[in-house]
């Protein structure tokens, strides 16, 4: 009885919030514009992962807008800075349910994004991120949480195929920096490894922001690996590489996209060659995106960061949810979203249940010392 | 300083002085290192950097060239103007006022929120949190004079004891809350036992490394804690059960808008955290006023300024550091919960020395041992860089010189606390005065 | 000898590396404290700017044609250590001596804020990411079977033991032997009465500061050297490492810091040598509080007493 009664309440308080959905929309109608909020660092420590995720958005805005806009409203993008940080992330979740802004493109660490989505759920608010991979964002169940990059958990399975198909070490060695990112990683690659057979003797974290891997090094050679995984960024990599090239240790090493960076080839030299990553296809190589590219360049910007196409796909899976629907409510949208399938620059794109996308190649790569890389699988 | 020196310029200091100014800048400002494709390269900084450099070392070099007659002037301005350092206004002396004043600020504040935008109340609880971390150092730090550098690992283990028993064990927010202060004052006091009986800067040392040891502990045991990954879905605290959520998370729970027949807003949950918040911080205010103006508040501050004179009449400083130690460790407790019911999702990110950090500067910027400032401090901390955020580029720089400074200039902070001390009273109104402060014999005038 | 024994000395050898630098670093806060009794915090921050000079300096070098390594050396490290050595300087002239007389708690305080000043100071000049480069002296040697684990000692490791134990007997000679030295000591001994004897302790504490800071400079070119890459948030941890071996070798004591220094780089290796480079930090920290339990005064320390 009490369920039932519950339940039409429920009912009842859906409709209120869907009227009042439909009065903020008229009041946005009167100004023409529907919001989505980029939010991101703006400050701190990777601002510049923030800046790849705001060019990429703020270019879709703008060609969208440039096209006739969405249901004959235009768009416009309010940047957020949460400066990485989780209690900033959730000051700001607050703020964009209070400035009534019902679509957001964010955040960019999982760690932001992760606290910031329970209010966006809670609150209605649809939320795409183009950066954040971690697989815990989409795992709860939510409705309104999307994103527009592959997850840790499909970047692990890459790896370990290509370790098992074209590597077949005898015995690897799966090292990490002990952060979501990494140890999520190596975990992956670690368990798709072993249930192929392949024998992981070592399996380790080291301290993110350390310089000294000799004793990490040592131990590796003592047991004597062919073959080591490294889920973590470039600079712990990048030294463990030229550490191990001084130490005599010589076996093949590989690794995330977080460490696919020029600058592990300024840390390794010579030792970075030969270094295995797997990336997201570089959709700034693809000749379909010629043309973005050269918008992006016209306005000197650098279209080359991983988090730049997926944050446009974001913003452009959002008009195109908006414009099938002829609506501006989220939920209807987000079910939309999970219907259809978008062409965006980085391909045909369709989400699962979770929010996820149904597919989303990772590529892997030789690495050169001039940091240069080859495609290695298609 | 006498009158002829007042008058000499100071031609050699002043070269000496540009001079190390110079070789500071110019190998740290005047370049920038920088990597091109693989190569390490370096360059002159652009020529703003330059003209700054310049225009710093030409403002030393005068500086120090007219320092004499710079001070002389300095010295007659304050003789001239006694304008006494801005202390807290005393109330001590109306307590029917006094109390008017306290209930009209926090009815102000209880009221506030419902006319504010959402997030300015979400703003404001945040700041809460770090009013009531202040105050909790400031007990540690401020009050017993011990330097705890680790301060944010008990803030850590409150966080932690409510995500992980509600996690395993189903338990709300309410008894989390005081097994999260528990838990930390436990911790506290575990790991002051043997530490307190150092002096004050290994202390400091010590409890940098306890912070540490903690927060790789919550790192490293990734079965227990999830690691790195942290804990997510963390409950919000229900009022009497009543949720403040859209739909009902558990079957047969009723949310509070539908219990009440109001239309859902979203503003009520942020709204109730504030309060939520707002509570805690004037329990902590009361429990700490009420312990200052116990013995052992007493004893606190009686160590932090003489430790042998208090051993030798007998007080024993490592029970007394002890309890200041567990009590600031347990308010880090629940304003850790309560930081955990906020965020819903918690990761050692959070807790790093950073943390610690801030918080320390919050104590030193209020004056340590004031509480008004301390709160004002927080409060400014958090807004700040809300209205600025170019501000949160430049922020820990300042936090560094604003503590260098404040140590050189005002180590009682910006506004010193006015201590309650004895005082004869010429006519004998207010006898029903039971036993207040005014009667405590142990405090002198400060 | 069999494979462990191998084993063995190499991960001894990685951990004397280390060790002699967190030796050179710990001299700085040995000497401070034995001297005023202070703990200088910004000291780890000295050496993460000795590091930047030096990259500064062999960039510009580099980019100005110059290929000679010895050249290149010699200049990293006269420049990183006229410059650190102001630093240290200005460091106690702004922010420790206005306060020599005041709570310890105080010039605690002050030198934390002057820490984290600087880390943020080198961060907005020069940016948080991480600067690399390419070593300049490579190679080493292999001792032990060619087919099984070999230990292997790089040049620059040498390079480091050497400069280590050449700055160290210089830093012996000169506290022992010279007229500045002795003031030193007497400094250590007795503050006021070194004044009142009319030796210039501001001078003597100033030099301290130097002299410290020039050791730290030492490390910071071999470390930036050794590792190759830098950032502004190098010094906080090697600063509490090296604080760590100061204390462990008895604080005050110049031979100490050297001794603490080794034990900790040691124990580090072997921790994650025949355990888990997880836990190489809590170790570290766990070791520095058992040592202040038990022996507060650290190896070879004297037990202080405190005055009134």
């Amino acid at each position: 009885m009490l369920k039932s009664f519950n339940k039409k309440m429920a009912v009842f308080t859906a409709v209120l919030a869907g009227t009042a959905a439909l009065g903020s929309a008229s009041i946005a109608s009167a100004e023409d514009t529907i919001k989505i909020a980029l939010a991101g660092p703006v400050t701190g420590p990777v601002a510049q992962y923030g800046d790849m995720q705001f060019i990429g958005a703020k270019m879709a805005i703008e060609q969208i807008n440039q096209a006739g806009g969405v249901n004959g409203k235009e768009l416009e993008g309010v940047v957020f800075d949460d400066a990485c940080d989780p209690k900033q992330a959730v000051a700001v979740a607050n703020r964009i349910v209070n400035d009534d802004i019902r679509f957001v493109v964010g955040h960019l660490c999982s760690s932001s994004t992760q606290p910031a989505s329970d209010i966006y759920e809670d609150e209605g608010v649809l939320m795409i991120t183009a950066a954040s991979t971690s697989p815990d964002i989409t795992n709860r169940g939510y409705e309104l949480i999307f994103r527009t990059i592959g997850l840790d958990s499909m970047q692990g399975p890459t790896a370990a195929k290509y370790i098992i198909d074209s590597v077949k070490p005898q015995k690897m060695a799966v090292i990490h920096d002990k952060q979501q990112y990494g140890e999520g990683l190596a975990a992956s690659v670690r368990d798709e490894v072993q249930k192929a057979g392949v024998k992981v003797a070592l399996y380790e974290g080291v301290t993110a922001g350390d310089k000294d891997f000799s004793a990490l090094i040592a131990k590796l050679k003592k047991e004597d690996v062919d073959f080591v995984y490294y889920g973590g960024y470039h600079p712990e990599l990048g030294l463990i590489l030229r550490q191990s090239a001084e130490k005599g240790l010589d076996v093949k090493f590989m690794g995330p996209e977080g460490v696919g960076n020029k600058d592990i080839s300024a840390i390794a030299g010579e030792a970075s060659e030969g270094l295995l990553v797997t990336l997201p296809k570089s959709f700034d190589q693809d000749p379909a995106n010629a043309r973005l590219v050269e918008a992006f360049k016209a306005r000197s910007e650098d279209p080359s960061g991983p988090f730049v196409f997926p944050a446009y796909s974001a913003v452009q899976v959002m008009a195109d949810g908006m414009k099938l629907t002829a609506s501006e409510d989220p939920e209807k949208v987000a079910s939309s979203l999970r219907a259809n399938n978008f062409k965006t620059p980085t391909g045909e794109l369709g989400f699962d249940g979770k929010g996820d996308l149904k597919d989303f190649s990772f590529v892997v790569y030789q690495w050169h010392s001039d940091g240069s890389k080859t495609a290695l699988t298609k | 300083m006498n009158s002829q020196s007042s008058t000499t310029l100071r031609w050699f200091p002043a070269f000496m002085a540009t001079g190390a100014l110079l070789l500071l800048a110019v190998l740290m400002l005047g370049v920038q290192l920088s990597t091109e494709n693989t190569e390490l390269v370096v360059y002159f900084a652009a020529s703003e950097r330059w003209h700054l450099i310049l225009a710093g070392a030409v403002l030393v070099f005068l500086v120090q060239l007219f320092r004499n007659p710079i001070s002389a002037f300095w010295q007659g301005a304050k003789k001239h103007n006694p304008l006494s350092p801005f202390q807290l206004p005393s109330l001590d002396d109306n307590k029917p006022l006094k109390r008017l004043l306290i209930s009209f600020v926090v009815a102000g504040l209880m009221v506030w929120p419902f006319f504010v935008s959402r997030g300015a109340v979400d703003l404001a609880t945040l700041a809460l949190i770090y009013v009531m971390l202040g105050l909790g150092l400031n007990v540690v730090v401020g009050l017993a004079g011990l330097l705890d550098l680790g301060y944010v690992g008990f803030y850590a283990v409150g966080a932690y004891s409510y995500a992980l028993l509600s996690q395993y064990f189903g338990l709300d927010f309410w008894s989390c809350l005081l097994i999260g202060g528990v838990m930390a004052a436990i911790f506290g006091f575990i790991l002051g036992f043997p530490v307190l009986r150092l002096r004050g800067d290994y202390l400091a040392i010590v409890t940098l490394g306890f912070g540490e040891i903690i927060r790789i502990l919550l790192n490293n045991l990734t079965s227990i804690t999830g690691g790195p990954n942290g804990i997510s879905q963390i409950p919000k605290p229900t009022l009497f059960g009543l949720e403040f959520s859209r739909r009902a998370k558990e079957d047969g729970n009723v949310p509070f808008h539908e219990f009440f027949g109001i239309d859902y807003s979203s503003g009520y949950k942020v709204i109730f955290l504030y309060i939520l918040a707002l509570l805690l911080v004037l329990l902590t205010l009361y429990i700490i006023n009420r312990l200052l103006r116990m013995p052992i508040g007493r004893a606190w501050e009686a160590l932090r300024e003489d430790d042998i004179a208090c051993r030798s009449l007998g007080l024993n400083p490592t029970a007394i550091k002890l309890s200041a130690f567990t009590i600031g460790a347990a308010f880090a407790g629940f304003a850790g919960t309560f930081f955990a019911a906020r965020q819903g999702f918690i990761s050692p990110e959070s807790f790093t020395f950073i943390e610690s950090a801030i918080i320390l500067a919050i104590v030193v910027l209020g004056g340590m041992g004031s509480q008004m400032g301390v709160i004002l401090a927080a409060v400014i901390m958090t807004v700040l860089p809300e209205f600025a955020r170019e501000f949160q580029e430049y922020r820990m720089l300042m936090f560094g010189l604003m503590m260098v400074l404040m140590m050189m200039w005002r180590p009682e902070g910006l506004m010193p606390m006015k201590r309650p001390h004895l005082k004869l009273k010429d006519h004998q109104s207010d006898k029903k005065d039971d036993a207040s402060v005014n009667r405590q014999p142990i405090a002198e005038s400060v | 000898m069999p494979e462990s024994a191998y084993y063995f000395i190499q991960q001894l050898l990685n951990g004397l590396t280390v060790g002699s630098t967190y030796a050179l670093i710990a001299i700085g806060y040995t000497m401070v404290y034995g001297i005023i009794g202070m703990i200088n915090f910004a000291h780890g921050e000295i050496y993460m700017i000795g590091s930047y000079v030096a990259f500064a300096v062999l960039a510009g070098l580099a980019l100005m044609g110059v290929d000679s390594i010895a050249l290149m050396l010699a200049a990293a490290f006269i420049i990183s250590i006229i410059i650190t050595s102001t630093y240290g300087f200005a460091v106690e002239r702004v922010a420790y001596r206005p306060l020599r007389n005041s709570n310890r708690l105080i010039a605690l305080i002050s030198a934390i804020g002057m820490s984290i000043f600087l880390q943020n100071y080198v961060r907005i000049a020069q940016g948080s990411r991480d600067i690399a480069m390419p070593s300049l002296i490579t190679g080493g040697w292999t001792f032990g079977p060619a087919d099984e684990f070999n230990v292997t000692l790089s040049y620059m490791q040498v390079v480091i033991f050497i400069i280590t134990f050449i700055t160290m007997t210089l830093l012996t000679l000169f506290i022992s032997k010279s007229r500045m030295g002795r003031a030193c000591r007497a400094c250590a001994e007795d503050l006021g009465m070194t004044r009142l004897l009319g030796i210039n302790t501001n001078q003597v504490i100033s030099l301290t500061f130097i002299i410290g800071a020039a050791l730290a400079a030492v490390a910071g070119v071999l470390l930036g050297l050794y590792y190759g890459v830098i950032n502004p948030y190098i010094g906080f941890l090697a600063g509490l490492k090296a604080f760590t071996a100061a204390v462990l070798g008895g604080i005050g004591s110049i031979p100490g810091a050297v001794l603490g220094g080794l034990i900790l780089g040691v124990t580090e290796a072997f921790t994650a040598g025949y355990f888990s480079s997880e836990y190489k930090d809590v170790v570290a920290f766990s070791l520095l509080v058992l040592i202040l339990l038990f022996r507060p005064s650290g190896i070879l320390g004297k037990p202080e007493v405190e005055k009134v």
